[in-house]
């Protein structure tokens, strides 16, 4: 832990990191000071006035927590009376000109007004004259809705705007309790973090028009994920919910706090990536194109391989530690050829330097922490010398670029087991449908070397198995989690020294390690 | 205030004819940040067109090197830039204290019941705007009325009656 | 009672000329000054005892010596001619009268803080005064009092003007630097304090015009020729601005300390037309007001009008007479004040649009005790909750209302007759 100070929080002692202002350092050890405008991501401004906590013996008595550092035997009062009248006082004048229309708006249940309303408020309204009006489903761009009406003006999505994009499309005009947020007409949002100011927006003034009116908040699960989008490995939460009669169903991604990752933010494609975990799925095992039991599929399958002379196996740059070296297993006993070659999820140029990534799959670092090859060479070699290719959810044609195996490719017999339909399960012999990255657990590592581990967060009412258990009945070897562990300590020794249990929840930064390991 | 985000676009392009080009090329090497120049860009807008069209808001922004939006947010907060045309005679009456307790309002009354403009509004011929602005600093001789930047102290409904006759 | 130490050339013809200026002694200071330590003027200035004259009443040298010691970055001065607050009308004489007056002031305080660059931040409303201003500082230029040698010395010094554009907020200092950054004019959260991060983050002093038009005076004759005039603690002279219901309004130089009424009296021809005074506002539209009785024991300066719980303000008299409806008056003042709420801190911005609304409605005759209570009871909610006074220079003065004329809010909210409109 960083340098600490001792301080009073109600005439306790505590001990909190330095460096931090109040709200943080206090939200560690568990005491909420409540607060609308400040966000560590985009600093403190002030504005909200809804911190304001008490110093004693201070001058001046009372200040704004955001921007008040922690300081050794700083004695701050959080509930007193005064304090508590005026985090009342700020929330009565926070509601008078808000539309409290809770029925109809997407941020209710997770919405700070209304949390604050029951614990720092609670009283009837007192406003008795005609509420200040604003602009109502503003299409800010980017699919951001706005509403003027329900903002708090903390300007956190302008913050962003200027601070982290520095696209500046967002300003707060006017002046007096005419002040709201609108953009320069004709320079909308035009950016590719745009939605984050969904996220940040402590109330409903600010929603997605992907996600209005789908789902209450209070029906979602929120489960802890990594976005498969790029080769960063955002965290993100994946929140979903089984309405009656359906099935487990995907409603959004939120960026999910991770400073050795991504931050606070995430990128808006990765956000709305979660689509594809919910549409264009395989759904079924299929034998010849038509829908079959595992069973039947197995039986085929395993017969095929056994058959080949030279099997390939190909693998998806999105497969999980795990499941890459549940495959390999298999490749080695098979005698057969592995290959990771995946360029067709390289867009060149499509990155920046934020979250955004060329590389569009989530485990490309797993392939060289797992010695399996990924060049384009040896897999042009192995693939005319093939008789049978097996392919692990690979999206090898995904881009017009890789159009140039079509030939070969139309002359091999193909296994497909996947997560996803595409061009190489529609024309597979025999097609596997297995789980996506919302529904398994596994180890990934991003471009970066942070080695992340993930679990499954849909439940889905018919389960297809996950991609390990279809390599243990096409005879794989190492498909049992204490062989695929051993596995992958040998491959990465420093995962070896750290019980699963105490896994850093951030990641393991693999690069800080070896640089551990050299100077120790 | 009232809501002042509404922008007018004319449609047609807008640039500094080459006086307040000159002008801006002159101010701008006065500050050591080029946003400093958002104020005065706004206001040589306004003499040059007489209120700020949303283009100029655009030029400004793109001129200065900085967002659009903070422009905008400048543009809506300074009360004095105005957002749509105003008459070939803009009048601002004072209505804080002193003027108010020194009888504004029938210079007020008179306008609305004679020439027929309320605050806010430009007459029928474009000759006159009215603005009801806020105290003007000139207490003492109250009260005061600001026609096109002139100030006119210790005014009453005769004295205005022949400053407008001398406008016409 | 009048006093010209300020005012000393507004009276003379043409004395806004450089040449005539001149001829009455302007910049004749500037030799003494820039042989004397820079140190020795600040403290010269700290021994007059000079308190800001924006409304604040902060000493004025002592403010100068909050600058950081040994810090590489260039140290700004702005001036603040933003004169804003209702009923506050004095800036605006020096700026057209005597404008060399405040350049030779600017001359010496940069001198002693060792600013280069100096911007004088004016109201947009100050159209013709900004004229005469740069007019002034463009002669200036011409005969070297500024630019590269100041009056022949080894000293740089630039002076721009930069103007507002409607918005009282911006007399707020930190809001007017804001302004001149190029943003609205929303006040910072202090600390930092511009001594340290002000203008462009750089070490910055703000002062009022007429706090550096006192200058000359005090390094041409000595602080103790400066502290003869006024109280112990409120040394000097001000230009007091007297408006409302008198007979003479107008401006006026005098000594600190004399007493209100007499001054309303002997100076502004008392209240007009005869009639009874009802209050006074001494010090700007953000004072809280004073009864007759009040009044009365009151003198203008910084103790006297603290001892009566209020404040000398901008030394902007207003007085009322028996005529005035005090809720109207209310509303008047709630009205400004809640279209110059910089709409950044939230009990300011959602306050005061709040009040206006509720007073309206009593004035509409739809208002209930309840109402005049809420009122009360939200002049405490919003005071002192926000980053700058904006909120409070409303909700003191509303309070005063509320509490000394309650009888009269009370009848809009009745059935009482209502008192006679002005």
């Amino acid at each position: 832990m960083a340098e600490t100070v001792k301080l009073f929080v109600n005439g306790q002692e505590v001990e909190v990191e330095s460096g931090k202002n109040l709200i943080d350092a206090f939200k560690v050890i568990g005491v909420e000071i409540p607060h609308f405008c400040y966000h560590p991501a985009l600093g403190a401004d002030g504005n909200c006035r809804m911190c304001l906590v008490g110093i004693e013996d201070g001058r001046p008595p009372l200040v704004p927590a955001c921007k008040t550092p922690v300081a050794e035997g700083l004695k701050v009062q959080l509930d007193t009376e005064k304090i508590k009248k005026i985090q009342h006082d700020v929330m009565e004048l926070e509601l008078i000109n808000h539309p409290t229309d809770c029925p109809v708006c997407d941020q209710a249940g997770e919405c700070t007004l209304q949390d604050y309303y029951m614990t720092y408020d609670h009283q009837a309204s007192r406003m008795r004259v005609p509420q200040v009006l604003k602009g109502k489903k503003m299409d800010f761009g980017c699919g951001v809705i706005h509403d003027q009406e329900r903002c708090v003006l903390c300007a956190r999505c302008v913050r962003f705007t200027r601070l982290i994009t520095k696209t500046g499309e967002l300003g707060i005009v006017n002046r007096s309790d005419e002040a709201r947020v609108t953009t320069f007409p004709g320079r909308k949002l035009d950016n590719r973090y745009a939605l984050n100011v969904v996220d940040l927006c402590p109330v409903g003034a600010m929603t997605s028009k992907d996600f209005r009116f789908k789902q209450r908040a209070w029906f979602l699960s929120r489960s802890s994920g990594i976005c498969h989008g790029c080769a960063k490995g955002c965290n993100i939460f994946i929140d979903h919910n089984r309405e009656k009669g359906g099935d487990d169903r995907i409603y959004r991604f939120r960026a999910r706090h991770n400073g050795l990752v991504n931050g606070y933010f995430i990128c808006d494609a990765g956000r709305l990536s979660y689509h594809q975990e919910n549409e264009g799925r395989l759904g079924t095992t299929r034998l010849a194109g038509k829908d079959c039991t595992i069973d039947e599929a197995v039986e085929t399958a395993r017969r095929k391989i056994e058959n080949a002379r030279k099997p390939l196996f190909l693998i998806s740059p999105n497969c999980t530690l795990e499941q890459m070296i549940a495959i390999k297993g298999l490749a080695t006993a098979r005698k057969g050829r592995v290959s990771g070659y995946s360029d067709s999820y390289i867009m060149e140029g499509d990155g920046d330097d934020f979250l955004i990534r060329d590389d569009k799959s989530a485990n490309r670092a797993g392939f060289a922490a797992l010695g399996i090859d990924t060049t384009l060479e040896a897999f042009r070699l192995a693939l005319n010398e093939a008789d049978l290719l097996v392919n692990f959810n690979n999206d090898l044609l995904r881009s017009e670029a890789s159009g140039t195996f079509t030939e070969k490719l139309s002359a091999l017999t193909v296994i497909a087991v996947s997560s996803h339909d595409n061009t190489l399960t529609r024309k597979a012999t025999v097609a596997f449908s297995v789980s996506s990255y919302s529904e398994y657990g596994g180890t990934i590592i991003n471009q970066d070397q942070i080695l992340q581990r993930f679990t499954a967060a849909v439940v889905k009412n018919d389960p297809v198995p996950n991609m390990i258990e279809v390599v243990r009945l096409l005879g794989g070897p190492v498909t049992d989690d204490v062989t695929i562990t051993k596995a992958m300590q040998d491959a990465i020794p420093v995962l070896a020294g750290i019980e699963a249990t105490a896994f850093p929840t951030a990641g393991l930064n693999l690069k800080e390690k070896e640089t551990d390991h050299v100077t120790a | 205030m009232s809501d002042r985000s509404h922008l007018i676009f004319t449609g047609k392009p807008f640039q500094f004819d080459a006086e307040r080009d000159a002008e801006f090329e002159y101010l701008v090497k006065r500050y050591p940040s080029r946003e400093s120049m958002i104020l005065p860009a706004l206001w040589l807008t306004q003499e040059q067109e007489g209120w700020v069209p949303g283009e100029a808001i655009a030029y400004i922004a793109d001129r200065i090197g900085t967002f659009a939006s903070q422009v905008y947010e400048a543009a809506t907060f300074y009360t004095m830039y105005n957002l749509h045309p105003v008459g070939r005679n803009h009048i601002c009456i004072c209505r804080t204290l002193s003027c108010w307790l020194r009888g504004k309002q029938e210079i007020v009354d008179y306008l609305a019941n004679e020439i027929g403009i309320r605050p806010g509004e430009i007459s029928e011929d474009g000759q006159f705007s009215l603005e009801e602005v806020e105290c003007l600093g000139h207490c003492g001789t109250a009260p005061v009325v600001q026609i096109n930047g002139e100030f006119h102290e210790n005014m009453d409904v005769e004295k205005l009656k022949q400053l407008l006759s001398g406008l016409r | 009672m009048e006093v010209r130490i300020l005012s000393r050339k507004f009276d003379i013809a043409d004395a806004h000329l450089l040449e005539v200026a001149k001829q009455h002694g302007a910049y004749a200071t500037l030799d003494k000054v820039f042989a004397m330590p820079p140190a020795d003027v600040t403290d010269e200035v700290k021994n007059s005892g000079l308190r800001g004259r924006g409304g604040a009443g902060f000493p004025a040298g002592l403010k100068w010596s909050f600058l950081p010691k040994g810090v590489d970055k260039p140290v700004y001065l702005t001036v603040n001619s933003d004169e804003s607050e209702p009923a506050t009308f004095k800036d605006r004489y020096i700026l057209t009268r005597d404008p060399h007056l405040l350049i030779e002031g600017i001359i010496i305080c940069c001198y002693a803080i060792g600013c280069h660059d100096c911007y004088i931040y004016i109201r947009g409303e100050y159209t013709t005064q900004r004229k005469a201003l740069q007019f002034a500082i463009d002669e200036a230029y011409a005969a070297g009092y500024l630019g590269e040698k100041v009056a022949g010395h080894d000293f740089k010094l630039d002076v721009t003007v930069h103007r507002g554009a409607g918005a009282y907020v911006c007399g707020e200092e930190t809001a007017l630097l804001e302004s001149i950054e190029g943003r609205k004019g929303q006040p910072r959260s202090k600390p930092p304090f511009p001594a340290v991060a002000g203008l462009y983050g750089c070490p910055t002093i703000i002062n009022n015009v007429q706090t550096i038009a006192s200058l000359p005076f005090i390094l041409a004759n000595g602080a103790a020729a400066y502290k003869a005039y006024g109280t112990e603690k409120s040394p000097g002279t001000h230009l007091f601005g007297i408006s409302g219901h008198v007979e003479k309004p107008g401006m006026y130089e005098l000594p600190l300390g004399l007493p209100l009424l007499e001054v309303i009296e002997k100076m502004a021809g008392g209240v007009w037309r005869g009639r009874k005074l009802k209050a006074v506002i001494p010090g700007g539209s953000s004072t809280p007001v004073l009864t007759p009785e009040e009044a009365a024991t009151a003198t203008l300066d910084y103790e006297s009008m603290a001892a009566h719980k209020t404040m000398f303000g901008s030394g902007g008299i207003v007085v009322l007479d028996e005529t005035v409806d005090v809720v109207e008056l209310t509303k008047n003042l709630i009205d400004f004040y809640h279209h110059e709420s910089c709409g950044q801190c939230t009990p300011c911005r959602e306050g005061l649009g709040w009040m206006l609304k509720i007073v309206k409605q009593l004035l509409r005759g739809e208002g209930t005790i309840a109402d005049i209570e809420l009122l009360r009871e939200l002049c405490d909610n919003i005071e002192m909750k926000t980053v700058c006074v904006l909120s409070a220079a409303c909700t003191m003065p509303v309070r005063s209302y509320l509490d000394k004329f309650r009888s009269e809010f009370v009848a809009y909210a009745t059935d009482r007759p209502k008192p006679e409109q002005a």
